[in-house]
């Protein structure tokens, strides 16, 4: 990947710990919401479906 | 073969919102119980293979009535999983009841405290916050989950604690906040500060941080692309084709990307629709998406932010809806919904880890 494309992935890489933190945090308060990645039945709404189904088309092509 | 399909029971809409994007939500134009039994054809089929979602999306898609929307669903399979979007003003113990016995998922659409409601009025300018905080009671009385949708129309530090409290002491369990948009019928302005919009994602993750009971969409988006990226995943989030979500007009037309398209036209670019399903089935229609001209426009444009803008791993390319009324046509790149939505989002979400 060309360097200027690069720059938000070195940022992002750049802080790790920092970060790592948060997505431990936020692992557990899924964990706490009963989430879990291939669960169906919680978080009822209408959104939980596609929201949690990382595509291309699902991020930019939501209802709102 | 598609995951959820969004259908438009009627184009009405009872609230008359001063941001809304709908170019007929004054008018009652009911989609016809054949559009459903089109479509069931063959979503039954794909709902008996795995997870699938009707999203019945407005209009207000309660203001087609009870009896109306529970015979567009008739023809659906038992497997099939209802959702509905709405602005919770007419919701009573009879529409909990008819919730509840179809196990259909509900969203409502409310922008935070009564201050911030000032958009969501009726007719006559009315203010629509009481009969939606009815309704959200209703469905909390009746012991039913909700997520919400919350328009932010000023994004800007100081704005996302009050916010997120709200939504915290409402109750629902997920919450999706949109930055305006410049779409459809509104042509209100949605270029703020970037610096604005960064400081109020930072300040919502923060908060989201203390007290994280709720899934927010926007928040959970990011992390799932940081983790991707500390984890040298990156470029496996996204799909590497089309793979279109299709929304089923009133009247049957059938819109491969972007619900924000239906009921518009323009020059060389007709109805935006790709067919009807009273005249070929869904699953014909969504073989070939580039087939449709501005898809393969659009698909264009999505290659034009993948050669030049660092946030497409994040994003995956701006949102066709938001391209075509901002810029006009498909093809451009950055719009102010990439910048508000996007960039700032993910650069808020990191100026908080870098300062927590």
């Amino acid at each position: 990947m060309p360097e200027e494309l690069d720059r938000v992935t070195v940022r992002i890489r750049s802080a790790r710990v920092e970060l790592t933190a948060l997505l431990d945090e936020a692992r557990t308060a899924r964990a706490g919401r009963a989430e879990a990645p291939s669960a169906d039945n919680t978080a009822v709404c209408a959104w939980n479906h596609f929201e949690n189904i990382p595509t291309f088309f699902n991020w930019n092509n939501r209802p709102r | 073969m598609p995951s959820y399909v969004v259908m438009q029971p009627t184009t009405l809409c009872n609230l008359d919102c001063r941001y809304c994007y709908l170019p007929f939500r004054a008018e009652d134009r009911r989609m016809p119980v054949e559009v459903a039994q089109a479509v069931a054809a063959d979503v039954n089929r794909w709902a008996a293979l795995g997870r699938f979602s009707v999203v019945w999306h407005g209009g207000e898609p309660m203001a087609a009535g009870r009896e109306h929307l529970g015979a567009l669903m008739a023809p659906f399979s038992a497997d099939v999983e209802h959702h509905v979007q709405t602005n919770a003003t007419l919701i009573d113990d009879r529409w909990c009841d008819f919730f509840a016995e179809r196990q259909i998922r509900v969203s409502v659409s409310v922008d935070g405290p009564p201050e911030r409601n000032g958009d969501r009025v009726d007719r006559a300018g009315r203010a629509g916050y009481p009969k939606i905080m009815k309704g959200i009671s209703a469905l909390k009385r009746h012991g039913l989950p909700f997520a919400a949708l919350c328009v932010v129309t000023d994004p800007k530090a100081g704005q996302a604690a009050g916010l997120y409290h709200f939504f915290v002491d409402l109750g629902c369990d997920v919450l999706g906040i949109n930055i305006e948009e410049k779409e459809g019928v509104n042509d209100r302005e949605n270029s703020y500060r970037s610096a604005d919009v960064r400081a109020f994602w930072q300040e919502l993750t923060e908060v989201w941080r203390k007290a994280p009971q709720i899934h927010l969409r926007e928040i959970e988006w990011t992390l799932r692309y940081v983790q991707a990226v500390l984890d040298g995943q990156e470029g496996e989030l996204l799909p590497r084709q089309l793979d279109p979500i299709p929304t089923v007009g009133h009247d049957g037309s059938v819109l491969l990307l972007s619900p924000e398209l239906a009921g518009f036209t323009a020059p060389g670019y007709g109805d935006f629709s790709s067919g009807n399903v009273l005249h070929a089935p869904l699953s014909r229609l969504l073989t070939d998406p580039l087939g449709t001209p501005w898809v393969a426009e659009f698909v264009q444009g999505v290659e034009a932010c993948r050669s030049r803008c660092p946030y497409f791993g994040f994003c995956g390319g701006g949102h066709a809806a938001n391209r075509f009324f901002e810029h006009g046509r498909f093809d451009g790149t950055e719009t102010e919904h990439c910048r508000n939505s996007k960039i700032s989002l993910l650069e808020g979400v990191l100026d908080h880890a870098r300062r927590a």
